[in-house]
């Protein structure tokens, strides 16, 4: 048995949604199935006020061990430092978080406010949020960068926005079967096994990059979203055209940009004006290309590309 | 916008290669090196009205030649389909040549 648990920050509660839709395996079958103790979440623990406080302080204590602790949202240390925007059972939260990452075998940070700050942290930073050993690509974050948690692992990300359902559960499974040692992270301390391919991996639409063909509005039945439409897919790690979403589509399937939201950065270019759903360029070249491929070649690529693109390449096809 | 209303395809590049023949002077610069400023090319033919080719043309810059030290033109255009001949931004909308240009440009 593994207890587990799971306090909220500056959050928006997408990732719980997002876990609660688990199907593989799902929260219940955590529970069930995989030895999970859920001692206590947001939005299915019983416990209320001073019970809620007794519970996390005896985690606190030693008295219950705590073998997973889950963070959802960024850190919150306004106003000044001290974290009183964010109180929780009669502190700041960032205390909490403190007092029970270090009494936790497993950290799991989810989502990106939690793993790099996300939304919250984005200039000027009022709430000045913190992820939990990041802040955006710095790293640090609130437990700083020498944190490791009592299994010696430092903290693992599951970056998104929100995360898919099974990441999370998958991450959480693999800790409590006590094959955590499987785990490898990356240079973000996200699991390689979700997040070493792109989104791109598996896109339905690569056929329309490979031949430069552009979709110019949401939802269009043709046409790449990179070149246009501000798609991040081909410089973004994550499964999400490999674990599909509602276990039958993704975002870039359905005609929408991906927006990056695995990675440190995100939301990208703080959300400024002229910049959301619109690829960047510079003299009508894009600022960001696709991890690995340079300006020079991308250019000789595109002219090549649009020579030999196929008359299919310019018609609607099926997505699902 | 979209596709200049009641006329057939081959007809409109028609006008626009007599236009551009006659001398219709464009706005060719700036180019808009930034996406703010591309945003703001599409806000002005955005309120243009539907059938004004002649505005679309000008806003967007359009020549019949290849544009620049580096020969940039429609056939390498992100937006231009090859087989159809056409210019697919929405704003613009409007059948083109692969050797002409406009300050739309992307690739």
């Amino acid at each position: 048995m593994a207890n587990l648990l799971w306090l909220q920050g500056g959050a928006c509660s997408g990732n719980t949604m997002s876990f609660l839709n688990a199907e593989e395996p799902s929260a219940v079958d955590l529970v069930t199935d995989f030895g999970i103790n859920i001692l206590w979440h947001p939005s299915l623990g019983v416990e209320l006020g001073d019970n809620m406080k007794a519970l996390m302080e005896s985690c606190v204590s030693g008295e219950t061990d705590l073998d997973i602790f889950v963070f959802e949202g960024s850190v919150v240390n306004a106003p000044d430092g001290t974290g009183e925007w964010n109180r929780f059972a009669g502190k700041p939260m960032k205390e909490w978080v403190k007092a029970l990452s270090e009494k936790a075998q497993f950290v799991v940070a989810l989502g990106d406010c939690a793993t790099y700050g996300g939304i919250p942290a984005m200039a000027p930073n009022p709430s000045e949020s913190n992820g939990l050993q990041f802040l955006k690509r710095e790293r640090g974050g609130f437990l700083g960068s020498d944190f490791v948690s009592k299994s010696g692992l430092p903290v693992i990300n599951i970056p998104g926005c929100p995360a898919h359902p099974d990441w999370v559960t998958q991450i959480l499974v693999a800790v409590a079967s006590g094959r955590a040692g499987d785990l490898t992270l990356d240079e973000f301390q996200r699991p390689k096994t979700f997040f070493s391919s792109f989104t791109q991996t598996g896109c339905t639409r690569n056929m329309h990059f490979a031949y430069k063909v552009s979709a110019t509005e949401f939802g269009q039945r043709k046409g790449c979203l990179f070149y246009d439409l501000g798609c991040r897919g081909p410089m973004t790690h994550s499964p999400c055209n490999r674990i599909l979403w509602n276990r039958q589509s993704s975002k870039t399937r359905a005609g929408m940009p991906c927006l990056g939201c695995t990675e440190p950065e995100f939301p990208f270019f703080d959300l400024a004006p002229g910049t959301l759903f619109k690829t960047q360029t510079v003299m009508g070249v894009p600022k960001d290309l696709p991890t690995g491929v340079n300006k020079k070649g991308y250019i000789k690529l595109t002219g090549a590309a649009k020579s030999a693109s196929p008359e299919w390449a310019e018609q609607d096809m099926f997505v699902v | 916008m979209g596709a200049i209303p009641d006329k057939d395809s081959k007809t409109v590049l028609k006008e626009i290669e007599e236009m551009l023949a006659d001398g219709l002077k464009t706005q060719t610069e700036p180019f808009p090196e930034t996406a703010v400023e591309f945003s703001k090319l599409l806000d002005e033919l955005r309120a243009l009205e539907p059938d004004d080719l002649e505005g679309r043309l000008v806003i967007g810059g359009f020549t019949d030649y290849p544009y620049g030290e580096d020969e940039m033109r429609c056939q390498e255009c992100i937006y231009y389909l090859v087989h159809r001949k056409w210019c697919d931004l929405p704003e613009l909308s409007v059948p083109v040549e692969p050797n002409w240009w406009c300050r739309l440009w992307k690739i």
